[in-house]
């Protein structure tokens, strides 16, 4: 099924570039390790055969865009193009200058929970692959299968694009992964069970953690700013030194800032070193987002971004 | 010719930590230019007030504590020991803290580092001293430093220049150097201004006019990276060799020592290696990031 | 040379406790790391991999505080805080860590000495573990030791069952393994395990790099601009390859002061890869993202070797496993061109 889309898709970027429709195709290459893709850009048609579509095509490959000249194709899951329509919306492309080549996705596996799940490192994992709805994986001495809510990413199990229909082309069939919403608030019901001072007391220790090495910011799509708030100095917004607290006030006021824009996409939990749960933040904020304003980022290109519009009849009297 | 040939290291191998700074007192601020002030101070400390020595062309990390450290060189000449001058432009958080200061004011100081403008291979030469704006900081220094040894030098030439007349620093020190029969001094500002009847023109283009000789001579610059690009050329075409243009490397620095790495021009670390280079030097360095 | 019983391990660690902090690889804050021993967790023993946080945060911690401050009547009074760092000694560190510290340790001691780094370091014991199980992207064979090398540390344990051989490299080893009870003489057929043991270590490191060939090569690509343009397309200027790196020393300064106007100084891990940290008012040296990546890998593999003689980086391969892109840098180095020498170069040869 996947050799087939991989074909498929080759054959398209292969042909984009031929024809000069887009200057260039980011898509996925050959990861060097294990279970990892690479994003790869190309500009000559005679790489278009180093594409891949694999169960483990898991970049949000929407934050390259911005930096990109010229008219680009890009291959995305249906999260990642909900990111390319933010971006739109938010006028940091044009959407004429993207043609977007949607990819099926039977949700990205999380290595992360895997590795806790086994205990295994990802050089001693044999394979990981669907069966049915259950992911098996394989070791030196064994197998296991999981049920997708154990080990699928929490942006994965929240997945709902339904309605999605910015795609200039699909390959394959675009489905949402139906009824995993409820697993992924699993975290988010957890902590709203929680007292304040609980609360506190879990980010406090999340975020001791944390070295600022802004993985989560860089590999965010919607982190689009030039100059970041923890860049300015005149006045410093918040201490570059990581201690706890700033690096909870850097991650709280990063929130606020792409609400609304924010797709939930699941990059920053992945990119961070320090294991710190971002999705239980991008996730209760969606749904706050939602709930407010029914306001789903990435939807629309044509809504004017959340944050940047006012409607007469929104809740708050603030702008009256 | 190298970079031990060119500079005399005098390094700050102070007891105990590197990283302490020692604290002094502000004694006198002059208002140079809207943006600009030289801050006169002196160590609290009795006994390193009489024992620090430093020599012209090298640098120091300043504090404001609970804001931070900036890099600054030493403006004031090593053979006027009254106190110890900075010239500081208001650029970033700690430069404006430190504008904000009063005489009385303590602030933190750690240095001299880096190498020095290199007097012995300047004796007995002519001196090209060719400044732009707060560039000048360094070669004030330097220029005193000559002055009061007059003797061991031959002419002198002296090119400054800013923006506009207000953007002039050191303006009493202008006066002091154009009244000296013994420096060819040549002021410019890059437009017409009223009340302004000195030169107008860029540093590079007036330099060109002055035409220093280039035999037996050294040029010094000091200024922004773009007029140092456009000087040397113009140097060159007078008949000075790389070898007989010195300058400054600005860059921005943290730890002054060499380690904490932002400084770097391929394997040259400007705090450790400079910051003052021969044009050669920098001419032969491998990478273009300065 | 001498050996221990597994089952009695626990008890010289405890020895060590009584003058040491003791620090064991753990993933109990939820990122494996050294960390204080608990005095229970003996996981170590038996399943024991590079941390992702390197052993250089027991020296070069992510924030650090320099010195206290605070305002009297008479004005500033400083409150320095590198006097006497606790005695601490690092249990089960692995081969490219050691080398690792040894490399930065040149940075730490030339010309101004760091107390902050040297005073840690001088108060450390390091205890080594043959490492067994090297990662698929593991390169240290590549760099002139391998996953068993004991030159770096005081102390070389290697997993033979149900003992670790035990080597005592350094007086400091010595020290502090004298007088535990637990310690015994190994035998010829245990110095013979060891080293099959730490044969096929060896053997199982996979990913190589050819360093003549790249010390060859690298001279001739610093202005291949399209090479690094090319190689550099898809960072996307994380700290995660610096941060996590066991010999990126970087640092930052900063001060933090508190309403009293009483404060602190630190200094925290910076970044080439950060655009911010060259960042002066008015230019920018490393503004593109070429040149930061260009920075990363020539400091490592030319600058490096050009100002301390060693190259600067042990193939621990943390920077490939942790980056959020699947950068590799075995397969940047491995892919510089041929390059011819630019007009520059080969006027600098010929002087």
């Amino acid at each position: 099924m996947t050799r087939e889309i991989q074909q498929k898709l080759r054959a398209e970027a292969r042909n984009l570039l031929e024809k000069g429709k887009v200057d260039r195709v980011i898509g996925y290459g050959a990861g060097s390790l294990k279970f990892a893709t690479t994003p790869l850009i190309i500009s000559d048609k005679a790489n278009a055969d180093r594409l891949v579509v694999n169960p483990f095509i898991h970049n949000n490959l929407s934050v390259f865009l911005p930096d990109l000249c010229g008219k680009v194709a890009i291959v995305a899951k249906v999260c990642d193009a909900r990111s390319i329509i933010s971006l739109v919306q938010n006028k940091q492309i044009a959407r004429e200058d993207v043609f977007i080549i949607g990819v099926p996705c039977s949700g990205i596996i999380d290595l992360a929970k895997v590795q806790k799940l086994t205990g295994l490192d990802r050089d001693e994992i044999g394979d990981m692959s669907w069966k049915g709805d259950k992911v098996a994986v394989t070791f030196a001495g064994g197998s296991k299968e999981f049920s997708a809510g154990e080990v699928l990413a929490g942006s994965c199990l929240g997945c709902d694009c339904s309605g999605f229909q910015e795609f200039d082309l699909v390959i394959g069939e675009i489905k949402t992964l139906a009824g995993g919403k409820d697993l992924s608030r699993n975290k988010i019901q957890e902590m709203e069970a929680m007292s304040p001072a609980q609360r506190w007391e879990f980010w406090k220790n999340e975020f001791s953690r944390c070295i600022r090495c802004y993985a989560c910011r860089q590999l965010c799509p919607v982190c689009f700013c030039e100059r970041c708030f923890v860049e300015e100095t005149e006045p410093l917004w918040v201490s570059p030194l990581p201690k706890w607290q700033d690096n909870l006030i850097f991650q709280a006021v990063r929130m606020m800032h792409v609400a609304g824009r924010c797709t939930d996409c699941g990059e920053c939990e992945r990119a961070c070193p320090a294991n710190i749960p971002l999705g239980i933040l991008t996730g209760k904020m969606e749904d706050i987002v939602e709930e407010l304003f029914q306001y789903r980022a990435g939807m629309d290109k044509d809504a004017p971004p959340l944050m940047a519009a006012y409607q007469p009849e929104e809740a708050e009297n603030l702008m009256r | 010719m190298t970079i031990s040939d060119i500079s005399h290291r005098k390094r700050y191998l102070a007891e105990g930590n590197v990283y302490l700074p020692h604290i002094a007192v502000i004694e006198k601020i002059i208002d140079e230019t809207p943006a600009v002030k030289t801050f006169h101070f002196n160590f609290k400390d009795e006994k390193l007030r009489k024992e620090f020595t430093f020599e012209s062309g090298q640098f120091g990390e300043y504090s404001i504590l609970g804001t931070g450290e900036a890099t600054f060189c030493i403006s004031s000449s090593p053979t006027r020991r009254d106190d110890l001058e900075c010239a500081v432009a208001r650029v970033g958080r700690v430069t404006n803290a430190l504008h904000r200061l009063g005489v009385g004011a303590e602030i933190g100081f750690r240095g001299p580092f880096g190498n020095s403008f290199p007097l012995d291979y300047m004796a007995g030469k002519n001196l090209v001293f060719v400044a732009g704006g707060i560039g000048l900081a360094p070669l004030h220094s330097l220029i005193w430093n000559v002055l009061d040894n007059r003797a061991k030098y031959g002419n002198i030439d002296i090119v400054y220049g800013a923006r506009t007349p207000r953007d002039l620093c050191f303006k009493y020190d202008l006066e002091a150097w154009e009244k000296d029969s013994s420096v060819n001094m040549t002021t410019t500002v890059d437009r017409e201004a009223p009340d302004w009847q000195g030169n107008v023109g860029f540093v590079p283009a007036v330099t060109e006019k002055v035409a220093p000789a280039a035999k037996n001579a050294v040029a010094i610059v000091c200024g922004p990276p773009i007029m140092i690009r456009f000087t040397f050329p113009v140097l060159e075409k007078l008949g000075f060799t790389p070898a007989q243009m010195i300058t400054t490397l600005e860059k921005r620095m943290k730890c002054g020592i060499g380690k904490c790495g932002r400084c770097n021009i391929g394997e040259i670390y400007v705090c450790r290696d400079g910051p003052g280079f021969s044009y050669e030097q920098i001419k032969s360095f491998r990478s273009d990031e300065y | 040379m001498k050996k221990i019983k597994k089952q009695n391990a626990a008890r010289l660690l405890e020895k060590w406790q009584k003058e040491f902090t003791v620090f064991v690889p753990s993933k109990a804050s939820g990122v494996a790391q050294m960390a204080v021993w608990d005095g229970q967790d003996l996981a170590f023993l038996e399943h024991n991999r590079n941390t992702v946080i390197p052993p250089k945060a027991n020296f070069l911690p992510s924030i650090q505080k320099m010195f206290g401050f605070r305002k009297e009547e008479g004005g500033y009074v400083l409150e320095p805080t590198d006097e006497d760092p606790p005695k601490q000694l690092l249990f089960g560190i692995h081969p490219c860590d050691a080398r690792a510290i040894a490399i930065i340790d040149m940075v730490f001691k030339d010309a101004y000495e760091d107390r902050y780094y040297l005073s840690r370091r001088q108060n450390t014991v390091l205890v080594g573990m043959a490492c067994t199980s090297p990662y698929d992207n593991c390169f240290c064979t590549s760099l002139g030791f391998g996953p068993a090398d004991a030159t770096d540390v005081d102390i070389m344990l290697t997993d033979i069952g149900d003992s670790f051989l035990i080597e005592e490299i350094t007086d400091k080893g010595k020290e502090v393994l004298a007088g535990a009870k637990d310690v015994m003489a190994a035998t010829p057929a245990d110095e013979k395990k060891a080293r099959a043991v730490k044969e096929s270590a060896k053997a199982r490191v996979s990913t190589k790099i050819d360093t003549d060939e790249i010390g060859k090569r690298l001279p001739l690509v610093f202005d291949d601009r399209k090479f690094w343009e090319e190689i550099s397309a898809k960072c996307v200027s994380c700290g995660i390859c610096t941060f996590l790196c066991p010999t990126c020393y970087c640092f930052d300064i900063n001060d933090e002061m508190l309403r009293d106007g009483s404060g602190a100084r630190y200094r925290n891990w910076d970044c080439c890869s950060f655009a911010v940290y060259t960042k002066m008012p008015t230019e920018n040296p490393r503004e593109d993202k070429w040149r930061r990546v260009r920075q990363k890998v020539y400091h490592k593999y030319a600058f490096y070797p050009e100002l301390f003689g060693i190259i600067g980086c042990t193939g621990c391969g943390r920077c490939i496993r942790q980056c959020p892109v699947n950068w590799d840098i075995t397969q940047t180095l491995n892919s510089l061109p041929a390059g011819t020498p630019t007009k520059k170069q080969e006027t600098q040869k010929s002087s």
